[in-house]
């Protein structure tokens, strides 16, 4: 009988709206260009000045010279312009303070919704990059690698993303079972600082640590596509790199798709 | 055919006991001792296309899980429900495109957008038909007499624009039903006026049919010619409001002041419901006193100075109902 009605089909639009509104509330607030700009430019002059003086008091790595160094740094920082926002933020707030009901009540997919959001934020602040890499080529002079290195980092780069959003967005799902996690959102932030190869490459960890260090997600969002830019990763290591990426985009997508089951389940059956 | 469709609907909540502090925290990790509340209990009611329905009963009586139920976002624990031929929580996309839903307690506005950028993302979201669009947009802003906040952010909105522009949300899509739970809560008279002509509009031109929820009966009185009373999860009646009127308004009340003050006042066919200084609320039974004969003892034993005579609202019958439950009528909802 219930199947009468026709099942609606998938639209894109609401999606594109979702993030276009996404775009435009950045634009109204949070957002000061200039601002921006002027700290990418103090942080990739400071940069630059913190690994000229420590290499110059230590034996550099084989693996990554003085130029490799700043070029993988600043790198990492115009990276971090989109890599570093809390982008689903918004699901930890609604789950909150309840509004997360009138998101149900809409003809949409919820969990789609929040991506849609979360990631017309990230590229209204992509838009950053564009100055901010000219000014990495003027001042710190990087380096530019081959086309072909420029794709498959931009293919990293997509990868990395998307295993800091499920990660991000599985910390944000906590809010499902009210469990107070900013102290474990700190911790993640940390780990994801240190042992994510944002701001010290991994290649320059002890050998020991570097063996745990590049099987954890935290390797996949900054380090791999980094060390792919610098051509520490080779071309005949690519496959691997993107293939372990790949796996743990799928794996913690995975699991962010379960939480969010069992979360919306939570509300559903006992209404919130 | 009915339009909504609800037999022997059922939810019961399941919740973990916890004892208070620290010790029952921890306690209640390891142990599942679950409580079971039951907020919804055998409720059965239909809805024919284009009714407006007031749908009442004190707080905690279970109206907004029947209408979270109705909305798709909560599950029944058992029970038939089907709304527009769809049941909602198993087809909740599909069933959000039927309806509209106003909260008085929450806004579905976008908080940092201006209103019209609001209707812009909701078009977008409910794949709205540019013509449709316009002309409600049109409509709207003139009933509710939107134009004037229409580029204002929705968080610098006063209470009553905000939920004017709550309602043209909620209408945009032309749904065919909507569900209003306690949508003049906190109003002024002015922007409840506003909110009650819209919502008979609604259902007179379009034929919207509308699940109206409330605790200011004056919307109701407004609105509903049909009320469905719940009370501890149950439907306790269902019929017309006059029914309820005949049924249940049978006391009046005369207001008497007097002319000077009076140690005691006792009237005998009467009870005295309030006294503040001279002014006396008697309150009578239609059916075993009359009028006449009470004002004539009253102006008999006291001398006064004026006389009022109220018949019940729809408030009093209902706070009678919940106090004494329904009796009467029992057992026959139409």
């Amino acid at each position: 009988m219930t199947g009468a009605v026709p099942r609606r089909r998938f639209r894109l639009a609401p999606y594109i709206a979702l993030a276009s509104r996404a775009m435009a509330r950045e634009a109204t607030y949070r957002f000061d260009v200039f601002g921006s700009v002027a700290s990418v430019l103090v942080r990739l002059y400071l940069l630059k000045m913190v690994w000229t003086a420590l290499y110059a008091h230590n034996v550099s790595p084989s693996e990554l010279p003085l130029h490799a160094i700043i070029t993988y740094s600043a790198v990492a920082l115009l990276m971090g312009l989109v890599m570093d926002i809390d982008q689903t933020r918004a699901l930890h707030d609604r789950l909150h303070d309840g509004s997360i009901v009138t998101d149900f009540l809409k003809p949409i997919s919820v969990p789609l919704g929040f991506f849609a959001d979360g990631t017309g934020e990230v590229l209204f602040h992509a838009a950053l990059i564009v100055p901010s890499l000219i000014l990495a080529l003027l001042f710190v002079h990087i380096d530019v690698p081959s086309a072909a290195t420029v794709v498959v980092f931009a293919l990293s780069f997509i990868l990395g993303y998307l295993v800091g959003f499920w990660i991000n967005f599985i910390l944000n799902c906590s809010a499902f079972w009210t469990l107070e996690v900013s102290g474990v959102q700190l911790i993640v932030t940390w780990l994801t600082d240190l042992l994510g190869g944002e701001i010290i490459p991994l290649v320059i960890f002890p050998v020991v640590l570097q063996k745990i260090v590049f099987v954890l997600p935290f390797a996949a969002m900054f380090s791999t596509p980094l060390l792919i830019y610098v051509g520490v990763i080779p071309p005949a290591g690519w496959p691997a790199a993107l293939g372990v990426q790949l796996a743990w985009a799928l794996g913690l997508g995975g699991l962010a798709t379960l939480l969010w089951r069992a979360g919306a389940r939570r509300i559903v059956v006992q209404g919130g | 055919m009915a339009i909504i469709e609800a037999v022997d609907l059922r939810k019961v909540f399941r919740s973990v006991v916890r004892e208070p502090g620290l010790g029952g925290a921890v306690k209640a990790l390891f142990s599942r001792q679950v409580e079971e509340t039951v907020a919804v209990d055998a409720v059965t009611f239909t809805l024919e296309p284009g009714e407006l329905v007031g749908y009442l009963g004190p707080n905690g009586a279970g109206k907004s899980t029947t209408i979270k139920m109705l909305t798709g976002i909560l599950v029944p624990t058992s029970g038939l429900l089907r709304v527009a031929g769809l049941v909602p929580s198993s087809r909740r996309q599909d069933n959000a495109q039927n309806i509209g839903v106003v909260f008085g307690q929450r806004s579905q506005l976008y908080w940092d957008l201006p209103l019209r950028e609001s209707f812009a993302l909701l078009r977008a979201i409910y794949d709205i038909p540019a013509d449709r669009y316009r002309t409600n947009m049109k409509a709207f802003a003139e009933l509710l007499d939107l134009e004037r906040f229409l580029d204002t952010p929705v968080r610098q909105l006063s209470l009553g624009e905000r939920m004017r522009g709550d309602f043209a949300a909620a209408m945009l899509h032309d749904p065919r039903i909507v569900y209003l739970d306690e949508p003049t809560i906190g109003l002024d008279v002015i922007a409840k006026e506003a909110i009650r002509t819209f919502v008979g509009e609604i259902n007179r031109e379009r034929g919207t049919t509308v699940i109206l929820t409330t605790h200011d009966l004056a919307d109701v009185e407004r609105l509903a010619r049909r009320v469905i009373l719940i009370d501890k999860g149950a439907v306790i009646y269902d019929g017309p409001l006059e029914r309820l009127r005949e049924e249940y308004g049978t006391h009046r009340t005369l207001v008497v002041t007097l002319a000077r003050p009076y140690e005691a006042v006792e009237v005998a066919g009467a009870t005295v419901e309030s006294r503040e200084g001279n002014v006396v609320r008697l309150r009578f039974e239609r059916r075993q006193t009359s009028a006449e004969a009470l004002i004539r003892q009253v102006m008999n034993d006291f001398e006064i100075s004026d006389l009022q005579i109220i018949e019940p609202d729809i408030d009093g019958i209902v706070r009678r109902i919940y106090v004494e439950g329904y009796a009467d009528g029992a057992g026959t909802p139409s």
